[in-house]
């Protein structure tokens, strides 16, 4: 048994080559696919701005949709599957025990994500990544999304296998380590999330093949968001395990308080689900006490466990920094922390953007008297943005500077590069989600190709200021390109031309 | 809920003072962007 693991010279992980190359190739998809998503978000963020206003109306419309797909859906996914494989045979030192069911998700996964892009690009499918009806696209686009959904369901079904299987093995003897337990919470979030999916476009393909009459939009729109927000639950989720494993990775940290930390990843499971209800709150069908409860009191215990885990990691950096012997004063360690090494810079921006930009505003534009205010404003895609962007993405791209060493066996090229890359990439997304929570601000709505409303039957200025929170934006967005290509330069040029690491 | 103990803020002391600068700030802030958003919203 002990041949078929090799040893990580840096990390002292032993990993299995079934389980490496599962990681390796869900990594490739997610670069390649945020490769993609980036630079469709290029062209939607250089329309909105109206001093370029790039695109024609059609080519906005298609590129939202699909820049939604390629960077909100098939990136993240694709790294949080190899993250799957990373936390349940990886970390617990265990192999990957039905490593074609993992191959089986990633094909599908492929398929499925290769079908939603020829559709849309050919024209055939531009409503958007909420789809909402009676928007009908054409029915390959719904299939595509189902064969992605039950890709990534089988990928999460892995963890789940693996996990089982590797506490007979004595991966673990009572309980999960706090990253694998981090990535259990996100794993099982997404199958109740992958299930809303399947209950929502299952119907919606058949409708698309004119075998139902109609599809109920609020009914769509219910279950819809069953999964659309809180497919985002596992991100958080995954990004926190991310950031627990970052600072056990590159300090050596451990929780201060493991149980406390374990109990908000319980929170999350118990209760961020039902907090998405803000996307429902002009929905006739559903009664007030149930949007109050759901907007406020579900929420608030979500938000508890951020809480949690934002004061439990920088704890934990704390005190493995002043193990290492800096102690003088309050804030020695924070001085002295690895700001160099990508990793921690890249952990450590993406907890500062995610709780002070994506989660204080999520806080406030999630609660009921607020969000009917700015729930159509580009307010929410600057609060978005600052939380799967500022938050997931970053966390995720600091890992990769790990996962490249530790499953590609290559040394991460271009090191001053790498280390600019998260507060390049930090700095364009906050200027960017700033600019456009204040647009919003200002009631410039989301999504729209045309601000300036021409050819409207009513004319409508917004006030002058949101020109410059637009351009701010606009800078924004081109800075975080350039960190996000320069990301994509350094993963794919690592693999292929980073010195090898020799495994022991 | 397992309590936060005494250990883990004098073990983290840092982290603590922190906490508590960024409460006070926040609390600024906010009531500064409210009274923004009052302003912009016309609220009297």
């Amino acid at each position: 048994m002990a041949s078929i693991f090799r040893t990580d010279p840096s990390s002292g992980l032993k990993i299995e080559k079934a389980s490496e190359n599962l990681i390796k190739w869900n990594l490739i998809a997610a670069f390649a696919t945020l490769a993609v998503g980036g630079l469709l978000g290029l062209s939607v963020v250089l329309t909105r701005w109206p001093s370029v206003h790039l695109l024609p109306l059609d080519y906005y419309y298609r590129f939202l949709t699909l820049h939604g797909i390629d960077a909100l859906l098939a990136w993240i996914i694709f790294f949080e599957i190899a993250l799957v494989h990373f936390t349940s045979s990886v970390i617990l030192g265990t192999r990957s025990y039905a490593p074609w069911l993992g191959w089986i998700a990633f094909a599908l996964m492929l398929a499925g994500g290769a079908l939603i892009n020829v559709i849309v690009l050919m024209g055939r499918a531009d409503i958007m990544f909420t789809s909402y009806v009676p928007l009908k696209g054409d029915p390959l686009y719904y299939l595509g999304v189902i064969l992605f959904a039950v890709g990534a369901l089988l990928g999460f079904i892995t963890f789940f296998v693996n996990i089982a299987l590797a506490r007979r093995d004595g991966g673990y003897k009572r309980s999960l380590p706090l990253g694998v337990f981090g990535m259990a919470a996100a794993s099982i979030i997404a199958v109740l999330t992958l299930a809303h999916g399947a209950a929502i476009f299952i119907p919606t393909l058949l409708w698309a093949l004119d075998y139902l009459p109609w599809i109920d939009p609020a009914a769509y729109r219910l279950v819809f968001w069953g999964l659309g927000h809180s497919s985002q639950q596992i991100n958080v989720s995954a990004m926190v395990a991310v950031w627990y494993m970052t600072v056990a990775f590159v300090l050596g940290g451990k929780p201060v308080n493991e149980k406390l930390s374990r109990t908000a990843f319980v929170l999350y499971i118990l209760f961020i689900n039902v907090a998405s209800e803000h996307h429902l709150l002009v929905d006739p069908v559903l009664s007030t006490w149930h949007k109050i409860v759901n907007t406020s009191y579900m929420m608030h215990l979500a938000v508890l466990a951020s809480m949690i885990h934002a004061f439990a990691i920088p704890a934990s950096i704390e005190v493995a920094l002043r193990k290492q012997g800096h102690t003088r004063g309050l804030f020695e360690w924070l001085k002295k922390a690895p700001w160099g090494n990508p990793a921690f810079s890249g952990m450590a921006i993406s907890i500062l953007l995610f709780g002070f930009l994506g989660g204080i505003t999520g806080v406030i534009f999630g609660t009921e008297q607020f969000n009917i205010i700015r729930h159509n404003t580009i307010a929410i895609t600057g609060h978005f943005h600052a939380t799967v962007v500022a938050g997931t993405t970053l966390a995720f791209m600091g890992f990769t500077y790990l996962l490249i060493p530790y499953i590609f066996k290559r040394e991460i090229i271009w090191k001053g590069f790498a280390s600019i890359q998260p507060y390049l990439y930090g700095t364009g997304v906050a200027l960017f989600s700033i600019g456009m929570m204040s647009a919003g601000s200002f009631g410039v709505p989301r999504r729209h190709y045309d601000i300036t409303f021409s050819g409207a039957p009513f004319s409508f200025t917004f006030d002058p200021s949101i020109d410059l929170f637009l351009s701010m934006m606009g800078v924004g967005g081109l800075l975080a390109v350039t960190g996000g290509v320069l990301y994509i330069c350094l993963s794919f040029g690592s693999m292929i031309w980073g010195k090898k690491i020799e495994p022991r | 809920m397992p309590k936060l103990e005494h250990r883990d803020i004098v073990e983290a002391p840092g982290v603590f003072v922190l906490a508590l600068i960024f409460l006070a700030v926040f609390i600024i802030i906010w009531f500064a962007h409210l009274k923004w958003l009052l302003d912009i919203w016309g609220v009297q």
